[in-house]
Formats: structure tokens, C-alpha cells, sequence
């Protein structure tokens, strides 16, 4: 498929999705915006880390960093201008770390970024606790849910044509390339410093965004909810799951997995979990490649049926 | 003075500790280039095994220590058997080998701590056991802190010996300076891998049991622990246990009197920014030469 048919297939089926609001009842509406939010949050994590192998875990930093723009500024600023204000700060701040510590390679980077996110968590309640005086914060003025809901699937339908755009660009081929192998890449011309921050904070931008976007669907925010750590692995799941190296493979998840969390969790909150940490364990011995590598698979064992027909 | 005595004094404890959880994770870091994640939860499970058997059987810890150690060494053969063998043989690259037995990780991670809380709970759980007060140079303690002091020191320095002048330590340390050249002179990985890794799980149920001695158990104790364990590596040097003793001392020290003078609400920030701080500056750690 050339890039134009994906762009206007991905603008249909958000058009589609657009109606949810008018047709289905409240509990299947924020079921639906979950679904969407994962998708947004997958595509735009896999457009990073999956091309180059760097295991990001910071997205719920930036998740949260765009949901804390919110809790700021709802009242003085409209929110159309708070979703891209949050995914430009969770950018820049994704840039500025990206430029510290992208030069370190495997479970150091991983690591490092899991801590990074604990560490704004930490200094936001710190900041909250000491200038503000409080621990949470109340959003009052929020959008109706028709309105968080568009917004939501705009940015997260955003990050799914990007992540398209990128694949087929200079620039993504340059991410994949890292993805390799680093040093041949830099041989090759790629300026894999600048390459590998620009990836990072787009990767960012979508995910703090979204956080902005989601933030006002609840009421109370606190630095715990916002910078829940089980976003980012859900994340990084719900990619590996799908296979982190295409686009389709975490989409598909993601509206798997947000089903399924959303009725286990509530009911088994401590099997769930343990179910979700067999499974990666399982997914990771036996399916390294993500459901989407099985596709190939299948269609390579029928192709060579028909040539011995 | 004496509170900066008492400052020092409660920096070291909780230092002792930090240094047995980083040197079990830096054996297995060094040797096998497993980023354990799930390390601190089994500091927890060596908490929680002690705290029944005193709760239940009346088992004193102390005598219980050695216990706790062999049983998750066996967890540990078991684990590295279901889980890292099979990607280590998989896996095409170092790099893809570490980034899968790092989601391997997280997902014991899952399994184990949610394993706990469907066990026991989420109420936090405590003995006393010698918790009367001693003086010690003009302060006054609790005997179990010293005692716990004392052996976490202890387990470290038996580590360093072992790995210094045995031969099965020197086989580990041949390993990694050069692992095929270790394998050439006839060391066998498919022995050492499972016992390294089966030692350093016993050396965080090991601090986990200590722990129980003087603080509160709970299923989510271990994660922090798995945090700092990774901060005094990075201090300390990937693949050295002098080092790894030295930097969880340290650290203790940063983070109790920065405790005392700044807010304790900063605990978390304090380490972090040392982690970052020494990343940054000195990746290869404070003392690498």
C-alpha cells in the first residue's frame, strides 16, 4: 500500500470510530477510549523503540508530564491548546534526556528511562507538596466526554500516520537502521545522535499528548494515578505482543488488551497481573517476534503447499 | 555529634543492606548480562519465608538465615532453568538476549508480587525480635539493627572472599573479563550460569530476611530495593564487589543525612539524582580507574 492509501484508510476508519459517541452507551464509550488511547500510545512507543531496539520505559513519564499540563493550565488556557502544549513539553523534556542518556545501549537505557519517569513523578509531588500544598488536584471546567473522546482519537490517529510517514521516510529508514546495527548506520551517513532524539521526542510528543488529552477524564489528578509505571508496561506489552517492528501487529493488541484489562482487572486485580506476567514470560520464550510474526509464518508454510501441488 | 554519629550509624545499616541486594544483582548483571528486575521481589519472599517461620513455627530468623538461602538458590537453578537458558540459547545477539530476559523480568516481576498479595495481602506484616536498646559510642540502638549491620557486612566480605580466593570465584571473575577465553582454559557455563544466578537470588533473600528483622513486610518492599540495587552497581562498577560494598555504603550515607537535611519526602529524588549524576559523569563507576 503507498503511503496516501494508508493515510485515507486510517481517516475512514477514524471517521467510523468518530460516530462511537452517538451510537454506543457510556461504559462501552470509555471501553472505546481506553482501546484508542492504548492504540495511540502503542504505535507511537513501537515508532521509537520498536525501529531501534532502544526499550524505552519512560512513556508514562510523558504520559504524565502531559497530563500535569492539564491539571496546570485547564481554567486559564482552552484545552485545544493543552493537549499539543502537553505533547511539546513531554517532547522537549524527551529530548533533553534523550540527549543525556540515549547513548547508552540495552537494559542501562531501559533502566535509566523507568527511573527517570519515577524521578519526575517524585519531583512533581515534592514541587506539589512544597509550592502548592497539596498532594492532588481537583479539575473542575472539564470537556464534555464527546469532546475528550475526538481529541483522544485525533492525536492517537495522528500518531498512527506518522508512524506510517516515518516507516517510509529517510528518517525512518535511518531509526531502523540503529535499530541493526548502530555503527554500521553511522558509516553509512546517519547522524545517529540527532536521529535517535529527533525519533525519541516525536515518540514523546504523541504519548504526552494523549496524557494531556486523557487528563481531564478524571476528575482528581495525583502524581501516583498520572505516572502509573503499569501504563508503560502495558505499553511496552501490548507492542511486544503485537510485534514491536510493524505498525498493524500493536494496534491490533491494543484493542485486545484494553478489553481484557478492563474486565479481568477490575474483577481478579492480582491474577490478572500474574496472568499478564506469565504471558509476557511466555510471549518472550516462545513468540519473540509478536503476534504479527506468526502472518508471515502462516503465509510462507501455505506458499510452499501450493508450489508442491 | 552524636547526631551525626546516629546519622552515620543508621546510613551504614541501611547501606550494609543495599550492598548484599547489589551484589547479588551485579553477579548476575556481570556474568550473564541478566538485568534481573524481578531481584527485589525476591528479596520479599525471603522477607515473607522468614517472617512465617517466625510467626508460625517460632523459628528464630538468625538460625532461619541459612535456610531461606539454599531454598531460593534452588528457586534460582529453577528459574535460570525455565527462563534464561532457553533465551540465552535463542537469542541472535548480546543485545537481544538482554532485552528479552529484561521483559522475562518484568514478568516475574508481575508474577511473583502479585503472587504475594493474593497470599498474604497487602497489609504490611512485623515481628519484634531484639528490639531492645543498646549504647553504642553515646547512642543508643536497637540490637537488632546492629545485628543486622554485622551480618550484612558479614554475607558481602564472605562474597568477596569467595569470589577472590575459590576456585569457582575465580572461574566467575575469568568469565567476565573474557568469557571465551574462559571457556577455552575449561570453564563450563552450563554449571556456572545456574549457580551464579541461583547465588544471587540467596544473597537477596538473604538481605530480604534481614530486612524482616527490623522493618515491615509487604509484597511491594522488593521493587525499591531492585531500584538502589542498580544505583550502587552504577556506583560501584559493573562486575565488582568491592565495589558494589563500598558504593551501598555509601549510598546508605547520601541518603540518610540527606534525609535529615533536606525532607525525607526527597529519599527517592536523592538516589535517583545520584543514579543519574553518576551515569552520566563516570558511567563505568566512581572507582573505575
Amino acid at each position: 500500500m503507498t503511503l496516501r492509501r494508508i493515510v485515507a484508510a486510517t481517516v475512514i476508519a477514524s471517521l467510523a470510530i468518530a460516530t462511537f459517541p452517538w451510537l454506543l452507551s457510556d461504559f462501552a464509550l470509555s471501553l472505546a477510549l481506553t482501546c484508542v488511547m492504548y492504540a495511540g500510545l502503542t504505535v507511537s512507543w513501537a515508532m521509537f523503540s520498536g525501529a531501534t531496539n532502544y526499550l524505552s520505559l519512560a512513556t508514562a513519564a510523558f504520559f504524565g508530564i502531559g497530563a500535569y499540563v492539564t491539571a496546570w493550565g485547564l481554567g486559564t488556557l482552552p484545552y485545544a491548546v493543552l493537549v499539543p502544549a502537553g505533547g511539546l513539553l513531554a517532547a522537549a523534556f524527551a529530548a533533553l534526556i534523550g540527549a543525556a542518556i540515549l547513548h547508552l545501549r540495552g537494559a542501562y537505557f531501559a533502566v535509566l528511562t523507568f527511573g527517570l519517569g519515577e524521578l519526575v513523578r517524585h519531583a512533581i509531588t515534592y514541587f506539589e507538596k512544597t509550592y502548592a500544598h497539596t498532594v492532588g488536584r481537583v479539575l473542575t471546567d472539564t470537556p464534555e466526554s464527546v469532546t475528550v473522546f475526538l481529541t483522544v482519537l485525533v492525536v492517537a490517529a495522528a500518531a498512527v500516520v506518522t508512524a506510517f510517514a516515518v516507516r517510509a521516510s529517510r528518517f525512518g529508514l535511518a531509526l531502523a537502521g540503529i535499530g541493526s546495527d548502530e555503527s554500521r548506520a553511522e558509516t553509512l551517513g546517519v547522524n545517529a545522535r540527532r536521529v535517535k532524539i529527533a525519533g525519541f521526542a516525536l515518540s514523546a510528543f504523541f504519548a504526552g499528548a494523549l496524557g494531556a488529552a486523557m487528563a481531564v477524564r478524571w476528575t482528581y489528578i495525583e502524581p501516583n494515578s498520572v505516572f502509573n509505571p503499569f501504563i508503560g508496561f502495558q505499553t511496552v506489552l501490548i507492542a511486544m505482543v503485537g510485534g514491536a517492528s510493524t505498525i498493524v501487529g500493536p494496534l491490533a493488541a491494543s484493542v485486545v488488551f484494553s478489553l481484557l484489562t478492563e474486565f479481568l482487572r477490575l474483577q481478579f486485580p492480582y491474577l490478572f497481573l500474574m496472568l499478564l506476567g506469565v504471558l509476557l514470560i511466555l510471549l518472550v520464550l516462545y513468540l519473540p517476534g509478536g503476534l504479527a510474526s506468526i502472518w508471515p509464518l502462516l503465509r510462507a508454510r501455505f506458499a510452499r503447499g501450493d508450489a508442491r501441488a | 555529634m552524636s547526631l551525626w554519629i546516629e546519622l552515620a550509624v543508621s546510613g551504614l545499616i541501611t547501606g550494609g543492606i543495599y550492598a548484599v541486594v547489589a551484589l547479588g544483582l551485579n553477579l548476575q548483571y556481570g556474568l550473564m548480562r541478566i538485568m534481573n528486575i524481578s531481584h527485589g521481589e525476591f528479596l520479599m519472599l525471603g522477607a515473607y519465608l522468614t517472617w512465617l517461620a517466625y510467626t508460625v513455627l517460632a523459628v528464630n530468623p538468625l538460625v532461619f538465615l541459612p535456610a531461606v538461602a539454599v531454598l531460593m538458590f534452588l528457586v534460582g537453578l529453577a528459574v535460570h532453568r525455565v527462563c534464561f537458558r532457553p533465551i540465552a540459547r535463542r537469542a541472535p545477539s548480546v543485545e537481544a538476549f538482554e532485552a528479552r530476559s529484561l521483559l522475562v523480568g518484568f514478568g516475574l516481576m508481575f508474577l511473583v508480587q502479585n503472587a504475594a498479595y493474593l497470599a498474604w495481602g497487602a497489609d504490611l506484616r512485623g515481628y519484634s525480635f531484639l528490639d531492645d536498646p543498646v549504647e553504642f559510642a553515646g547512642v543508643r540502638f536497637t540490637e537488632n539493627r546492629l545485628v543486622v549491620f554485622g551480618f550484612a557486612v558479614a554475607a558481602s566480605l564472605a562474597m568477596i572472599a569467595v569470589l577472590r580466593y575459590t576456585l569457582i570465584g575465580k572461574a566467575v571473575r575469568a568469565m567476565m573479563q573474557s568469557p571465551s577465553g574462559a571457556q577455552l582454559v575449561g570453564v563450563d557455563t552450563a554449571v556456572l550460569h545456574p549457580v551464579v544466578f541461583g547465588a544471587g537470588l540467596a544473597l537477596a533473600a538473604v538481605a530480604g530476611a534481614l530486612l524482616s528483622m527490623v522493618y515491615e513486610v509487604s509484597p511491594s518492599m522488593g521493587e525499591p530495593y531492585t531500584v538502589t540495587a542498580l544505583i550502587v552497581i552504577t556506583l560501584g562498577g559493573l562486575g565488582s564487589a568491592v565495589g558494589c560494598l563500598v558504593g551501598g555504603l555509601l549510598l546508605g550515607l547520601v541518603e540518610s543525612f540527606g534525609m535529615h537535611f533536606a525532607t525525607p519526602s526527597l529519599k527517592m529524588l536523592l538516589s535517583y539524582g545520584v543514579f543519574i549524576a553518576v551515569l552520566l559523569a563516570r558511567p563505568k563507576g566512581l572507582f573505575a580507574r
